[in-house]
């Protein structure tokens, strides 16, 4: 598969906004476009094929469900996983001729999308970098009073961090690396060991992202029950997933209407001692 | 001397700029700094009307600034009402605003990262992915609509219950009603985690046992099936999830032991993804 000019300039573009830091903001930027499920959307109309986007974006997801960045350390870049890694994986499945469908299409997916978003990291530690230039013409500027100057540092110098670690990247690699898919087919047959690793540990690399989210939640070995209970729904009773939010939902009120009764009757308590003293 | 107040347009500008500006322009050392300025300087603009008056007022918000920056909208509307009382000459000082602003800036954190980012955009990806399956692009849609309004208008409304209550906006997040919604919100993502689990994860074994005329007398999968289904993708999320948090392992690490697993379990003949051209 052939990915044109315009088609990677689109990726770069999308690359600077969607990135953490990104240039389209935190909350539209790194959340809403940097996320594999919107950025197959995104890639996939750009190549004129949504529906592998959206299966190759969805199954990258799963391992980038809770993409935490506690105090500025990044384990993966957003910007490298949905705009270098979706028209990767895309180009890889069309090349290799994999039904889109299928769960080799999701595991070759996943597993390029795991090894672009760690390498990709180097992507953001170098737009950081690179933003501390900006930052010190921004000090200067408070220095001299001349506070118009913060707009154009916090919000425009940045694209020349981007042009060059998030534009050029992204277009480059997406340019290329679709036509490295029929060197990769040569060199590695799908029959061998290599490629065999490849589409298991695709397999494999989902419950790296849930995991990554049980261990802010499951504090305790108990709390696992809850996420059991979510686990056998889906596994064992067949509820699909927004049955599974709707019955969570109703859990989840309880459990406040509970602790709201705890609360009220502490509360109360406190006041009938309150009463006593006086 | 007349009391000053912010105009609506000074503070929705504040608003807009930290809402777009608070990480455009990140570094290792000065994270949302610069967001924070930005956002702060209509404000200072219009209520001071020296140079001088408002350098020393910027000067405040120089300090290093970092927290969950969707939650966190709430520090700066409460920093804009507190500016706004040291304008008109309450006893609030420079020192003062930034030891508020420090000492929010963890808790709220901790509080936006589990609460936001490992809470609620996993239960909206969660019902997303559920959407989306088979390659619709609805999920993705639900995606950027719900997720959008509820963060406009939700950090929108927090900006402005900083502004109007001061540190009082405080206690709306880790007051006792706020913990019991919290735990019940993240009760309801764990569900749906493992939901998302149970449908996405898919680990299978290959592993066969033959009797001597090469009968097959044993189908691992099958056998694991009838205990629980998708009993390996449950022990590999536990597994994971033992090496992260009881080892301490990062989750690179934990990803390049996966990949050494696959190549030893392709070897023995536990893992084959049956491929073909």
């Amino acid at each position: 598969m052939e990915i044109s000019w315009i088609q990677a300039i689109l990726f770069g573009l999308f690359a600077c906004l969607a990135s953490m830091p990104g240039l389209g903001g935190t909350t539209f930027g790194n959340y809403t476009l940097g996320r594999p499920l919107v950025g197959g959307l995104i890639v996939g109309i750009i190549l004129g094929d949504i529906r592998t986007g959206i299966i190759v974006g969805a199954a990258i997801q799963v391992v980038y469900i809770a993409l935490v960045t506690p105090g500025g350390t990044v384990s993966a870049d957003v910007r490298a996983i949905t705009y270098i890694g979706i028209p990767l994986s895309i180009a890889a499945i069309k090349g290799l001729g994999i039904d889109a469908g299928s769960a080799q299409a999701a595991q070759i997916a996943t597993a390029l999308g795991a090894a672009v978003g760690t390498l990709g990291t180097v992507l953001f530690y170098g737009t950081a970098t690179i933003n501390l230039a900006w930052q010190h013409i921004g000090w200067k500027a408070v220095e001299k009073g001349d506070f118009h100057k913060l707009y154009l540092v916090d919000m425009g110098l940045p694209w020349i961090s981007h042009i060059i670690c998030s534009f050029i990247p992204a277009l480059i690699i997406t340019k290329m690396g679709a036509s490295m898919v029929d060197t990769m087919k040569v060199a590695l047959p799908m029959n061998g060991i290599a490629m065999k690793t490849l589409f298991t540990v695709g397999s494999l690399l989902p419950a790296v992202g849930v995991a990554i989210l049980l261990k802010q939640v499951v504090l305790k070995v108990t709390d696992f029950i809850t996420f059991f209970f979510g686990f056998t729904l889906a596994a064992a009773m067949g509820v699909n997933l927004i049955g599974a939010a709707i019955i969570g939902g109703f859990f989840a009120i309880i459990n406040y209407k509970i602790k709201m009764l705890q609360l009220n009757k502490t509360a109360a308590a406190g006041n009938n001692n309150d009463e006593e003293d006086i | 001397m007349a009391e000053k107040k912010i105009s609506k347009k000074a503070l929705s500008k504040s608003f807009r700029n930290w809402f777009y500006g608070n990480l455009t322009c990140f570094s290792q050392e000065h994270m949302q700094t610069f967001g924070y300025l930005c956002a702060m300087l209509p404000i200072v603009e219009e209520l001071y009307d020296t140079k001088e008056e408002q350098k020393d007022a910027m000067e405040t918000y120089t300090a290093f600034f970092n927290t969950e920056p969707q939650i966190g909208t709430i520090v700066v509307g409460m920093t804009a009402g507190l500016e706004e009382a040291k304008a008109n000459g309450e006893n609030i000082d420079g020192e003062m605003i930034n030891g508020i602003r420090a000492g929010l800036m963890g808790p709220l954190a901790g509080i936006g990262d589990s609460l936001i980012v490992g809470t609620l955009i996993p239960i909206l990806l969660g019902i997303g992915l559920g959407l989306s399956t088979g390659g619709s692009p609805l999920g993705a849609i639900f995606y950027i609509i719900v997720w959008n309004l509820l963060m406009v208008f939700g950090m929108r409304w927090v900006y402005y219950k900083g502004y109007d209550l001061g540190g009082k906006a405080v206690e709306m997040i880790v007051g006792d009603k706020a913990n019991a919604i919290r735990e019940s919100v993240i009760m309801l993502g764990t569900i749906v985690i493992g939901a998302v689990a149970a449908t996405w994860i898919n680990i299978t074994t290959s592993f066969q046992m033959f009797n001597s005329k090469g009968g097959v007398i044993l189908k691992l999968q099958n056998t694991l099936n009838g205990v629980y289904p998708k009993l390996l993708s449950a022990l590999f999320v536990v597994f994971a999830w033992w090496l992260m948090s009881k080892k301490k392992i990062s989750p690179t690490i934990v990803m390049l032991i996966f990949l050494v697993i696959a190549f030893v379990g392709v070897l023995i003949g536990f893992f084959n993804p049956g491929l073909s051209y």
